[in-house]
């Protein structure tokens, strides 16, 4: 009872600035993006091959590594935030154990990051669709494969947000956090690959694939484990952090 | 500068409250300081501190710019750990209190808001952690004159209206202690004034306030006692008007000769005007028996009432960076 009243504050914290609508924005913006690309766009012979079986089409729609990479920019600003602006007192003084705290700012995090990869991958099959209207081909994706795709979005959704929300805690400074989400989904992982080939498959991009069902490199078992722990290594670390940190 | 309105909570609020609060009103919360050293780096910003802050009363926490006081506040809600040392409310570590914002109001931060949220949804958040009705937060928002500005930004708040925020969140619970560090700072006159009623009044009811200010003449009449730091030692506490009144003024033909008579009998005595010494450490009874044992003639004996501002001086042996107000 008392862990959910600490998460329902800290749930009201994310839904109180406008915030959660400037990423909704992205979304939609994205989304408008994906169904121009669809109706327009063309492969290098002119062709509509990207669209034209059912797997182009759930590739085209796969959000979760972009609802990582999101989600996670938007745990990371939400928290340092609360750094930034000292709120994290106030924080501190409901809650003075310190990894209560931080456990329910991480399943905030995980909860808004969520919705924010169910909406980005509902937003995206609904822009796909859209875009199909406008070519010669219908949606072909069948019911199981949409679930799958929302599915692995929203669950990327809540991984990306529990990892910014750990570099948020660990990082403190907003700036720094978005660099350092971005540093861990984006740019380490290709220069990971190039040093050791074998960590291809366990890289978030690919993991994200694989749980969408677009990518088979590994089990969806390990690939859903796998994102867990790419999630919960730096919330660990951040909690860690906080706990032993004066907050001045 | 803002003007604060304090409005009076309801009897039958504050008495639900502190039911739903299994009852923290009904006992007393002293704030004890034992041995507290805290160091960054190599820097000591506070330095085997010891005091204690009792219930019933109002304690002023002085010093200048730097001296650790908001360090100690920090380190007594558990924001901050010290280097060595203890500080405990009522005999408890903030973060063992079962209920420690039903036990301790606190403001720490002027402008602890995000500045795109309203201060309701701050008050509300705040609620939400600690169970509080959501009534309670337009309640409070009334006793502090906020209702009308309560769905605007935090971040479009004057000073003063940040101020009356954080009094808010501080009073969300209707704890018997407060600890406020500089609230007055951006508060116009009426608004310093209602403030001190505030606080006098939640004291009498033997509540414990804890208010550390720079503002030497809003200390002056808020505060019973006071507790005063420079350079994170303790420089001196008690009650004001003991240590506003703890100099004798005396007046002699032979002020040397009584100089040394009085530093023989444990006086710490300075020179004054020609021919004047001010004696602290002994009484005024005790002044004048020397005096006459030693056969010097006094033309002068009386108590020396300084005004804190001086007081605060001597203290410190500072004051470029503190200033005086007396509103």
């Amino acid at each position: 009872m008392n862990s959910f009243r600490i998460v329902r504050a800290e749930l009201r914290k994310l839904t109180s600035t406008k915030m959660p609508l400037a990423f909704l924005i992205v979304l939609v913006v994205i989304g408008a993006a994906t169904a121009v690309a669809v109706a327009f766009g063309t492969d290098m012979d002119g062709s509509k091959t990207f669209i034209s079986s059912a797997a182009d089409q759930q590739s085209m729609m796969a959000f979760a590594g972009n609802a990582l990479v999101i989600a996670g920019l938007f745990g990371a600003i939400a928290v340092a935030r609360e750094y930034g602006h000292g709120t994290v007192v106030l924080t501190f003084l409901a809650t003075p154990r310190r990894s209560e705290a931080v456990s329910a700012q991480l399943a905030a995090a995980f909860v808004a990051g969520s919705v924010l990869g169910l909406f980005g991958a509902g937003i995206s099959a609904g822009s796909v669709a859209a875009g199909l209207t406008a070519t010669d081909f219908g949606f072909m994706v069948s019911v199981s494969d949409l679930v799958q795709v929302l599915t692995a979005s929203t669950l990327a959704g809540g991984a990306g947000a529990v990892l910014g929300a750990g570099v948020g805690a660990l990082i403190r400074n907003t700036g720094g956090a978005v660099t350092g989400t971005i540093l861990l989904l984006v740019i380490l992982p290709p220069l990971a690959v190039q040093m050791v080939s074998e960590t291809a498959s366990w890289i978030p991009g690919t993991l994200a694939n694989v749980v969408s069902g677009i990518e088979s490199s590994v089990a969806i078992g390990p690939a859903i484990l796998a994102i867990g722990l790419w999630a919960v290594v730096p919330a660990a670390i951040g909690m860690f952090a906080v706990a032993r940190r004066d907050v001045v | 500068m803002q003007q604060l309105s304090i409005h009076q909570t309801a009897p039958e609020t504050r008495s639900q409250l502190s039911d739903d609060a299994t009852g923290p009103s009904a006992r007393s919360y002293p704030l004890s300081i034992e041995g507290v050293t805290k160091s960054y780096g190599g820097a000591t910003v506070v330095n085997d501190l010891s005091f204690v802050v009792e219930p019933g009363r109002v304690t002023g926490f002085l010093g200048p710019n730097g001296a650790g006081k908001s360090t100690t506040m920090k380190i007594l809600l558990g924001l901050a750990s010290a280097t060595s040392g203890h500080a405990t409310i009522g005999g408890l570590a903030y973060s063992d209190l079962s209920d420690p914002t039903g036990t301790v109001g606190a403001s720490v931060e002027a402008d602890a808001f995000h500045p795109g949220r309203s201060g309701r949804n701050h008050l509300r958040i705040l609620a939400d952690a600690t169970d509080t009705p959501l009534e309670r937060v337009d309640e409070v928002l009334e006793m502090v004159d906020l209702s009308a500005a309560a769905n605007r930004r935090a971040g479009a708040y004057s000073l003063g209206m940040k101020q009356r925020l954080g009094l808010a969140a501080a009073l969300l619970c209707d704890p018997p202690v407060l600890v406020l560090d500089e609230p007055g700072n951006g508060l116009d006159p009426q608004g310093v004034r209602t403030l001190r009623n505030l606080l006098r009044a939640r004291a009498a009811e033997g509540n414990t306030v804890f208010v550390s200010s720079h503002l030497l003449g809003e200390v002056e009449q808020l505060a019973d006692d006071v507790v005063v730091l420079a350079q994170g030692r303790l420089v001196t506490q008690g009650s004001l008007s003991e240590l506003r009144h703890s100099a004798s003024l005396v007046r002699a033909v032979s002020a040397e000769a009584l100089r040394v008579v009085l530093q023989g009998a444990g006086g710490l005595v300075e020179s004054g005007q020609p021919g004047t010494l001010v004696v602290r450490g002994l009484s005024l009874d005790e002044i004048g028996e020397e005096a006459f044992n030693a056969g010097i003639a006094l033309h002068e004996l009386s108590r020396q009432t300084d005004s804190l501002e001086e007081r605060f001086f001597a203290w410190t042996g500072a004051g470029s960076d503190t200033q005086s107000s007396k509103e």
